[in-house]
Order: structure tokens, then C-alpha cells, then sequence
């Protein structure tokens, strides 16, 4: 890690941790109060050195996962931190989930939440250090049981050694109650921690621990959850995505319906709902049919006029009023050396509005009991969640206990909050609890999604070909600023206002430009019609697709080789610094692996390339992408092969590196060929998986892996596939054709209109 | 009352006749290795066997079922060459397809001892996976269906 990229990324860290971390430290609940606390050993004897994890007499490892696991493994490669510096036996290892309780907040987050590829690159530290604090403690009780100096004494594969042969287990050593220092956070600092060439665990490929629980099928997810005497919820939905009110709510044929108990209209103080009815019955499919009967009449709202067009039209207005927006990206003057460049180009890059659509629909399981509101579902920010839960009961926030446990997806998704909304305000209205269950359809009408983007860049090269002037607006909704956490937003450029950086980073890349400026413009219209949210990768799953798109368009204008014009810009001047040169390197090796260049292409064939450092600046992951596609006179074209070079510093776990590689590069395929959702009068246009189509096992590409780990910190790797992906396909069609496309997803008739042209 | 042969076990549920398997085996009795993803049988993570076959529960009615022998992922026991296989090549992701990815890969190693690669994309594709693990789920199934191989060959 360079040293400007740890105070970069520091600094945005305490900014988070600040406002967050005050806002947890109000809500010290009554978790305390729960029967069995919050504690997860089983038995009397157990020795906790951390919040972390426990070892129980039976030597068995118990790791608290603070980080919701929803496929990247994350609980696991916590745990692999952990035993790596206790020195404990992998296969004594295991995983739990805990509730809101804010001690399991992410030290350096300041909160319970999983997103932003920051998990491993924020925890390392903590989990180590927690790792060898239990460590030093069972070596010390260890050798007093064995009544030898603790100096002599070496700790490996759960047990205490000394010299002599002598020897004590994890297990032995618990059970004999010694070990029960409590560590304070300046003794954890003091801890040497091991250096990269003592690791054991870290860089294996040890079998995740979640992984034998979704392989027979006990895996517990949230819609799993039971309670006595609980009740089912179904939806009936408005007809416009956000705005609309319920007028009137006629049950006469939802009481026909056998099992049906009521039909409860939100009343949602948080408006994270509008229009929304809960039909609560003795069974779900009861509840589907009653809600399916319900006569329900609406205002409409505000919104029900809007469009993809519509959105468009607005975004292409906003882009060309000079006072709106704010500036991401100030460097040098880049409409002045527009002015003076040799060459100017000018192009409008679009993403469709896409939905995240997991396997697992949303869901929610609500119970009041004793004073305490429990909530269960699989959630990827259980301390905001919990918190509007909280706010639309119009209860004490302490009261709220949030029960996490595997999430059935997430890519975003389930850093939402809506899910419990229905589920807590019906079980209120019955007075039991009541389990909500999205159908599919409800799941993809209401999603947070990807918003529909539009951005415009204009670029200038001077006398040489080289790029001296760019110029990026991007106009969107802003994913991050619904949320209404003003820790969440970033200081623009020029200091005089806050902009939302997940909907633009990625637009301040690492090719040196001397004139850069960047614009990032809210579409209020967008905002309102369709709150949008997270989607696996956010912002640089659009603004690359701008940006990496451009840099070949510019290659091609220049005359040059789009790689060696790349890497030419990524000198690694000035804030660039070391950065720029991994991510040349990054992109040399998948360029490598593809073979490209190395002899002629058959005739309508072509390789492309993008290379990226997403997710943002302070915690970018260096990712290059080589794509090949042969392309057919009609327009149809066939993605052949990804080649991927991904340096993310360290790889905790390579093989589960290599599995969010292959899943995030998929997801960049499908969201460049097979994924689109519209709007229209207000609604989303999507209903089912044969309507919005994510790819199939038949629709794969070849992929080559290669990770590039040469030390310092480890970045995230379950996002940054997903942005390099899409350009990388564009920039192979037009290298096979000519044909250059810039609307996402990318369609067999939009490349033969290029054609044409 | 209907009565259904779950995994060899005999339930009796009160429901209508017209009520999807899934719900009444997820919700009802409590098996929930089976998943909802869908309802309209599209993405295969309800598959269940009916008499051997790979049925979605989602559109197969309890009145339907209760004419025949239903296994789910608990009936298959946990140490089923595929699961074996699914461990071994590290398959899951999020995991809530996996059960339905597996029920549907049985049914075909049920009959085809040694499938192509091509048979197990056509026979698997209609199984979403929104993590994408479908490059390992390939790799599981021609593993696990090397392995019976051997099993019966040993």
C-alpha cells in the first residue's frame, strides 16, 4: 500500500466512523437482556479474548461475523484472519451470525454493514489482532498449567507446545479456566502481528466454512425463519414504483378467502414505502389470494407519467445547464485546453436501469415480545435497518433487535430496509408476528435499482495524439444520498457542496490527463420516480463504462493501439503514483493471457480492453479485462472468452478470490447483454425471470483468471469484475467491425446500426 | 386431507388440493432445503423429485404429488456424490439456488451415468444462479458423476 493511499483511505474512514459511530454508541440496547446475552459458546467454560469469537471446551472456534454473508465468503475469510494469528485448526472453525448489537459494529465503518468490496480490506487489522490476542493468552495460561516458562512455549494447530515436548490443547487449556484475560484496545495495538512470509492460513485455499450447509440444504436463510403462532403477509403493490397513496381498501373478496385475518394499509413514517397493502393470513398462499382480491383504489401520485424517456429527456436537459451539479474532478482547465486541442471528440454513453433481482425475494419475519421488537431476515445493514424498523413502529431504536442470518443474495440489495417495513407494521396491526414474503413479481416492481445513467463526454487530443482534455458529466439518481446519512457523501471538488460519490467515483481514474474535470449532476425526476440503490459495483459499473469506452474511441482517433495508449497515460505521475503502474500492470497481464496481438484475428473477430480501479480511489482493486467477440454482418455477435487480471493486494483466501472473480464477471456479462428494466408510467416494466432474463449456464463465456497478488493490503474483489466487463465487449466489437456501440445492454441491432455508420 | 410421501416419511396436511408443493413442504412442514425464487417455474430453485423426475414444486399441486414418491435436498442425504462433489469444487455462493441446482443435476446422473458437458449445460440451464457459480456447478456435476462411475465400477 502506498502511503498516499493509506491517509486517503484513513481519512475516509474516521469521516465515516465519526457520524456513524456517534449515531451507534446512542443505542446500547437491551441486547444485554436477551435470554443467553449475546454470547455464542455453548456450555459454562469458554474463553472470549474478543467480541469475535469464542473457544468453547470442546477447542471448538465460534466466529461472530459482523459482515453479512451472502455469497462472497466473507464470514469465512473472517474467520481464516482470526485462526491464522490464534493459530487455531481450521477445522475447528465455525460461524455465527450476531444480532444489531452495536459491539459488532465494523471498527473502522462504525457500523454493521457489508458493502463497498470493504470488508476484508477494513477487518484485516481487527481480526488479526483479535486472532493473536487469544493466542498470547493460551500460550500464557498454558504454560502455567504446565508449570514452565511461557517464554519456551510456541502455540500451532490449537495447541500450546513446549520445548520439552510437552503439550496442551485449545480444548485442554479452556476447560482449565485460565484463560480469561480481557484485552484493552491499546494492548491489542501493542501486538506485533505476523509478517506476510509467517502466514499459515492467510493465501490458502481453505474450504469455506459456509459452504457444507448449502450443500444439504440446512443452510437457514431468512425467509427460514419460524416463530410460534405467526402469521403470513402478502403484498398487494400500486401501480407506480414510488408515490402513490392508498385511497380505499374494499376486503369483501379477500374475506372469502379462508385463513385471511386483515388487510393492513402502511402507514409508513419513513416513506420508505408508498401505496403499500399487507393482506395477513393464516398461510401464504392464503395471503397471496386474499391480497390478489383486495380492491384497492390509489392516487397515483406524482410520478406516474415517468419514463425511461422521460428520465432521459431530463438528464439530457440537466447535462446542458452549465450551473447544475457539482464538480467531482477539478484538474488544470479543461475547457480551456478543449480550445486549443488538435482533435475533438464528443460522445453520450447510457446505462438501462437494472434490478438486482436475487434468488432470495425479500422477506421479513416480525415478533413483539417482552418490550423488544425482533426482526428476522438476512440484511446487509442491520444497524440502519434496524433503525427504520424502528422509525416506522415509532419505538425506541434500543428496542429493535435485528437477527441476522445468510442472505440469499445481496449485490446490494439488502442494504434496504423496505422489507421490514410491512412485516413490523403488519405484525402490529394483528398483534402476532407475521412473516412477509415478496412474490417475485413484488420483488422486482419495488427494487432499489441500478438507475437509468447518462453521461457526456467530450475529449481532446493535441498535434500528437495525445489526450490533454476531458471533460465527463454524469447525470443520474444518486444511489446513496436516499439514505439520508450525511457521512455517506462526499465534499465536492470545489468544496461548496456534497455529492453523492457512488453515483461517479470511478470517473476520477489514474491515466494521467493534465485537464480533467468531472460533473455529477442529480436527477431529481429519476430520484423520485425510482429510488434507486446499491447495485453490485454502483457508480463504476456506469461511469467505466464512459470512461473506458472513450479512452478507445480516442485510441482509435489518435491512430494508436488502445493498449499501449492506455498504458502511455498510466505514467503514475504525481497523485497517480504506484497506482497507475499496477494497474498497467494488471492490464498487461490480461492482455497477455488473451493472446492478443500475437497473430491476426479471423475476420470479424476482435479483442478489446478496459482495465479499471474500482470500487473508489482510497480502496481501489487493479482490474483489466481482455474480451473476444466475433461479430456476425447481421449485428448479432458471440462473446467468446474474458481474460481478467485482478491485483487485490493480498489474497486472504485465492480460491475464494477466484469464485467472486468468476460470479462478478458473469454478472458484468449479463448486465452487458441480457439485463434491462424500463420504466413506464411510473412503474417498472419487469415481472418475472422470463421478462428480465439474467444470464443462463449456456450463455458463458470462456473465462482465464489471473490474480495478481504481490503484498499490501488486501482490496476488495467480489465488484470490480463487474465494471471492467462492458467496455471491454464494446471496444472487442468495434475492434472486430468498426462498430462502435454506447448504450448498455449492448444489442445485436444497436451494433448493426453502427455497422451502418 | 392430503397425504404426501416425503423422503419416505408420510405426512398428512390440511390444505387445498390446488395448493403448490412448495409452500406446503417449506412453510407447512417445515422442510425448508427447498427454495422459492420465482413461482412460475423459471428458475428451478423449488426442484424437487416427483417419482424421480425433477418437478418445480411452485407448479406442481399437492393433488399432484400426493400421487407419488416427492424427495427433497434432506432426502438425499447429505452425502450424495453431487453434495460430496458440490464441497469439493467449492460451489456455492449465496447458496440459495444450490439446493435446487442439485435436485436437478440428480435426476439427470440418475439416468445419465456419463454425461457431456453439452448434456449437462441443456439438462441445468433452466437452474438460475444469480451469483453465476455455473462454470463450478458444471465441474460438480461431471465429478460427481465420475465418481458414482468408479463407485459402481469398485
Amino acid at each position: 500500500m502506498t502511503k498516499m493511499e493509506k491517509i486517503s483511505s484513513s481519512s475516509v474512514i474516521s469521516r465515516r466512523s465519526f457520524v456513524i459511530g456517534t449515531a451507534a454508541s446512542g443505542i446500547v440496547l437491551g441486547y444485554a437482556s436477551l435470554p443467553g446475552g449475546a454470547s455464542f459458546a455453548q456450555g459454562a467454560a469458554k474463553f472470549e479474548p474478543s467480541v469475535w469469537y469464542s473457544i468453547g471446551v470442546d477447542g471448538k472456534v465460534t466466529v461472530v461475523s459482523g459482515k453479512a454473508e451472502m455469497g462472497q465468503h466473507v464470514a469465512s475469510t473472517m474467520a481464516q484472519l482470526i485462526a491464522e494469528e490464534l493459530e487455531a485448526d481450521w477445522k475447528n472453525l465455525k460461524i455465527v451470525f450476531p444480532t444489531n448489537d452495536p459491539k459488532y459494529n465494523d471498527p473502522l465503518l462504525g457500523a454493521q454493514i457489508t458493502g463497498g468490496s470493504w470488508s476484508t480490506r477494513f477487518n484485516f487489522d481487527a481480526m488479526c489482532r483479535a486472532g493473536a490476542a487469544g493466542r498470547i493468552t493460551l500460550i500464557q495460561a498454558g504454560a502455567t498449567m504446565m508449570n514452565v516458562p511461557e517464554s519456551e512455549c510456541t502455540a500451532r494447530n490449537s495447541q500450546v507446545m513446549h520445548r520439552s515436548g510437552k503439550k496442551l490443547t485449545y480444548a485442554q487449556i479452556v476447560a482449565g479456566g485460565k484463560a480469561n484475560k480481557t484485552w484493552t484496545p491499546d494492548e491489542l495495538k501493542a501486538i506485533t502481528l505476523k509478517t506476510k512470509d509467517q502466514y499459515r492460513l492467510i493465501g490458502q485455499a481453505v474450504a469455506q466454512l459456509d459452504i457444507p450447509p448449502k450443500a444439504d440444504g440446512t443452510a437457514k436463510f431468512g425467509i427460514d425463519g419460524f416463530v410460534p403462532g405467526m402469521l403470513y403477509g402478502a403484498l398487494a403493490l400500486p401501480p407506480v414504483r414510488y408515490g402513490a397513496t392508498v385511497k380505499s381498501v374494499d376486503d369483501t373478496d379477500a374475506k372469502k378467502v379462508k385463513g385471511f385475518v386483515k388487510a393492513v394499509t402502511l402507514e409508513d413514517k419513513t416513506a420508505t414505502t408508498t401505496g403499500w397493502v399487507v393482506a395477513v393470513a393464516s398461510d401464504y398462499t392464503a395471503a397471496k389470494m386474499a391480497a390478489a382480491a383486495l380492491k384497492i383504489t390509489y392516487d397515483k401520485g406524482p410520478n406516474a407519467n415517468v419514463s425511461d424517456q422521460t428520465i432521459l429527456d431530463e438528464a439530457k436537459r440537466l447535462q446542458k445547464d452549465p450551473d447544475a451539479g457539482l464538480p467531482f474532478v477539478q484538474a488544470g482547465d479543461a475547457a480551456g485546453a478543449m480550445g486549443s486541442a488538435a482533435k475533438v471528440l464528443e460522445a453520450e454513453y447510457t446505462t438501462s436501469i437494472n434490478i438486482h433481482a436475487p434468488l432470495e425475494p425479500m422477506n421479513a419475519l416480525a415478533e413483539e415480545k417482552g418490550g423488544l421488537w425482533h426482526i428476522y431476515t438476512g440484511n446487509q445493514f442491520p444497524t440502519r435497518t434496524g433503525g427504520i424498523a424502528a422509525a416506522a413502529l415509532g419505538v425506541d431504536p434500543k428496542t429493535v433487535v435485528m437477527h441476522n442470518s445468510f442472505l440469499g443474495g445481496g449485490f446490494g440489495r439488502r442494504l434496504d430496509a423496505d422489507m421490514v417495513i410491512p412485516a413490523v407494521l403488519a405484525a402490529k396491526a394483528v398483534g402476532k408476528p407475521v412473516k412477509v414474503i415478496y412474490t417475485r413479481e413484488d420483488d422486482m416492481a419495488v427494487d432499489f435499482t441500478r438507475p437509468l445513467t447518462y453521461q457526456k463526454v467530450k475529449a481532446g487530443l493535441d498535434q500528437s495524439g495525445k489526450l490533454v482534455a476531458l471533460l465527463h458529466d454524469v447525470v443520474c439518481a444518486w444511489p446513496t444520498a436516499r439514505w439520508g446519512i450525511p457521512d455517506f457523501l462526499t465534499p465536492s471538488a470545489d468544496k461548496k457542496g456534497s455529492l453523492d460519490g457512488f453515483a461517479v467515483n470511478g470517473a476520477d481514474f489514474w491515466y494521467t490527463v493534465p485537464n480533467h474535470s468531472v460533473r455529477t449532476v442529480l436527477n431529481e425526476l429519476a430520484q423520485k420516480a425510482t429510488p434507486s440503490g446499491q447495485l453490485r459495483s454502483v457508480a463504476p459499473g456506469w461511469t467505466f463504462w464512459a470512461v473506458e469506452s472513450m479512452i478507445d474511441e480516442l485510441a482509435a482517433a489518435a491512430g494508436k493501439d488502445p493498449v499501449d495508449f492506455r498504458l502511455a497515460m498510466l505514467d503514475g505521475a504525481g497523485a497517480n503514483a504506484v497506482g497507475a503502474k499496477r494497474l498497467a500492470n494488471a492490464l498487461r497481464t490480461a492482455v497477455g493471457r488473451s493472446g492478443y496481438g500475437v497473430q491476426p484475428l479471423p475476420r470479424n473477430h476482435g479483442i478489446g480492453v478496459a482495465c479499471v480501479s474500482s470500487q473508489d480511489r482510497a480502496s481501489a482493486t487493479w482490474t483489466a479485462c481482455a474480451a473476444e467477440v466475433e461479430v456476425e454482418p447481421t449485428g448479432k455477435f458471440k462473446l467468446n472468452k474474458l481474460s481478467i487480471a485482478m491485483d487485490m493486494g493480498t489474497a486472504v483466501n485465492p480460491d475464494g478470490v477466484r469464485a467472486q472473480i468468476e460470479g462478478s464477471a458473469m454478472w458484468g456479462v449479463s448486465i452487458a447483454l441480457y439485463e434491462q428494466a424500463h420504466i413506464k408510467d411510473g412503474a417498472l416494466q419487469v415481472a418475472n425471470f422470463d421478462t428480465y432474463t439474467p444470464l443462463r449456464m449456456s450463455q458463458m463465456p470462456e473465462l482465464d483468471i489471473s490474480i495478481i497478488a504481490n503484498g499490501g493490503a488486501p482490496s476488495g474483489c467480489g465488484e470490480p469484475a463487474v465494471t471492467v466487463v462492458a467496455p471491454a465487449i464494446a471496444n472487442a466489437i468495434f475492434n472486430a467491425v468498426g462498430a462502435r456501440v454506447r448504450s448498455l445492454p449492448i444489442t445485436a441491432e444497436a451494433v448493426k446500426a453502427a455497422m451502418k455508420t | 386431507m392430503i397425504t404426501l410421501n416425503i423422503n419416505g416419511k408420510t405426512h398428512s396436511v390440511d390444505t387445498p388440493d390446488d395448493t403448490p408443493l412448495l409452500w406446503v413442504t417449506r412453510e407447512q412442514l417445515q422442510m425448508t432445503g427447498t427454495k422459492f425464487g420465482c413461482g412460475a417455474g423459471l428458475c428451478g430453485a423449488c426442484t424437487v423429485h416427483l417419482n424421480g423426475e425433477a418437478v418445480r414444486s411452485c407448479q406442481t399441486s399437492v393433488k399432484q404429488a400426493a400421487t407419488g414418491k416427492i424427495t427433497t435436498i434432506e432426502g438425499l442425504g447429505g452425502k450424495h456424490p453431487l453434495q460430496k462433489a458440490w464441497i469439493a469444487e467449492q460451489v456455492p455462493q449465496c447458496g440459495y439456488c444450490q439446493s435446487g441446482q442439485i435436485m436437478q443435476a440428480a435426476a439427470l446422473l440418475a439416468k445419465t451415468t456419463s454425461p457431456t458437458k453439452e448434456q449437462v449445460i441443456e439438462h441445468m440451464d433452466g437452474n438460475l444462479c444469480r451469483c453465476m457459480t455455473y462454470g463450478r456447478i458444471q465441474r460438480a456435476v461431471l465429478r460427481a458423476a465420475a465418481d458414482m462411475r468408479s463407485e459402481k465400477g469398485a
